[in-house]
């Protein structure tokens, strides 16, 4: 059976969900299939029940036929909603889950107050979302190479673009556009290595960890790009020690890429 | 030249000519002008084993050019600044990486995560040194602070994102606030820092 390789990330993901978006009534049902009462549309059955036996068996292991059964219907009716085969259901199941993922990290950082809640609720939430993630974490375990390989190098450049593009916005209460987009790369950056490569003392599914780490490293970095914006919030919070409100080293902004 | 050592160019070799996939034992041995058995007595584990023992030794063979690029830097900044650039120009630069990411991504992975976690600490310690003479930040630790460093120099050599490593003014704009802002105390005393 020919390997089939994940749908990569591209920056084109919508936010819209998956769910909701089809409506061709289920037909050709088999007997131990859903009740008729059920109106979930084919497609969403079909995506959910493709993401099922992916995290049961893996990618290349899961046919069509697979598939149908667990969705309740005929290997026909996959075709029809998914003419693409294969590919297409992957495709549909990837786009659900980044957007599943992306919707739960808005959720955290919209309702954070300062910087430094957006910054910790954004990377706790993701390292939830990632190591929690039943699939990903089959994936991962069994067939490392069809994730890895969508997630290296310039791959890496596009996830890390389409993750600034979610999360950016969060940070324009106390950021401008391009500031915002640097830190949430930065922030996107962060989470990717120490859940690639886990470091000692450094568990970012610990939201106390994950303050230490952005009050460690990236808040000092964020304020050598806007010391006087930034000091001010945080110390009318009175949050900080004051060694990290100490002279900023680097006052000077020359040299700044917007 | 050892008869490993031989049988690993010749099989850098011919993965330079056809690839990962299309490498086999044979292909291995001729080049190298070695029997099949001779090769497997090496490489017991057969093509596989000989396809990570070349990325293994394609990964030392860049870490050590990057470090005789920077061994003899004055600063912590020096280090961190000549460091990226060179390594993501030797990246760009090396074409059999570069066929293969475009080819056949899934034989590099997970072989070269795995790497890139051992490579960590050894970055780390290289930086250590510097750290010490540069001088840390309040409350930061001195292990924790050379592994943050060392994994985010990994990160923007393989996907720089944003950034411009080509260009010297990004590059050290980046050092000076993702890699070193928290880490360390204050500006060195090292070439091309705005003092305060």
């Amino acid at each position: 059976m020919r390997q089939i390789r994940p749908y990569c990330l591209t920056v084109g993901v919508r936010l819209e969900l998956v769910r909701g978006r089809a409506s061709a009534p289920a037909s050709a049902v088999s007997p131990e299939a859903l009740p008729a009462a059920d109106a979930t549309p084919v497609r969403t059955r079909v995506v959910d029940a493709a993401l099922d036996c992916i995290a049961r068996q893996g990618v290349a292991k899961t046919t069509l036929d697979d598939v149908a059964r667990r969705a309740g219907c005929s290997r026909a009716t996959v075709y029809r909603a998914f003419p693409g085969g294969k590919d297409a259901v992957l495709r549909a199941v990837v786009d659900t889950e980044v957007s599943r993922f992306f919707s739960a990290l808005a959720v955290r950082m919209g309702t954070a107050n300062d910087i430094e809640d957006v910054l910790v609720a954004g990377m706790h939430e993701a390292a939830l979302g990632i190591t929690g993630h039943r699939a990903l974490s089959r994936l991962l375990c069994h067939e490392p190479e069809t994730v890895l390989s969508q997630l290296a190098f310039a791959r890496m450049d596009e996830a890390l673009a389409l993750t600034c593009q979610f999360t950016a916005p969060f940070l324009g209460r106390w950021l401008d556009p391009a500031e915002s987009r640097r830190v949430a790369e930065w922030a996107a950056r962060i989470v990717v290595s120490y859940l690639a490569c886990p470091a000692d003392g450094v568990d970012l599914t610990d939201p106390v960890q994950v303050r230490r780490l952005v009050c460690l490293f990236v808040l000092p970095g964020i304020r050598t790009l806007v010391p006087a914006r930034t000091r001010t919030d945080a110390a009318s919070r009175g949050r900080s020690s004051p060694a990290t409100f100490a002279t900023d080293p680097y006052p000077s902004t020359e040299g700044e890429v917007s | 030249m050892d008869a490993r050592q031989r049988i690993l160019e010749a099989t850098y070799a011919c993965v330079a000519r056809f690839g990962v996939s299309k490498t086999t034992v044979e292909d291995a041995a001729r080049e190298a002008g070695l029997s099949r058995a001779t090769v497997y007595r090496y490489f017991p584990g057969g093509r596989d084993e000989l396809v990570d023992a070349v990325v293994s030794w394609q990964y030392l063979v860049f870490f050590g050019q990057l470090y005789e690029e920077v061994r003899g830097a004055a600063s912590l900044e020096e280090v961190l600044e000549r460091g990226l650039a060179y390594a993501r120009q030797a990246v760009l630069e090396h074409e059999v990486l570069q066929k293969i990411l475009d080819t056949e991504p899934e034989v590099l992975m997970p072989k070269l995560t795995v790497e890139s976690n051992r490579t960590v600490g050894l970055i780390a310690g290289f930086l250590v040194p510097y750290l010490v003479e540069h001088g840390l930040a309040e409350g930061v630790e001195l292990h924790e602070a050379a592994d943050f460093v060392a994994r985010m120099i990994l990160s923007y050599i393989s996907s720089p994102g944003h950034w411009d490593l080509g260009d010297p003014a990004q590059v050290a704009t980046l050092v000076r606030t993702e890699l070193l802002a928290g880490v360390v105390a204050g500006p060195g005393t090292g070439p091309g820092l705005t003092p305060p």
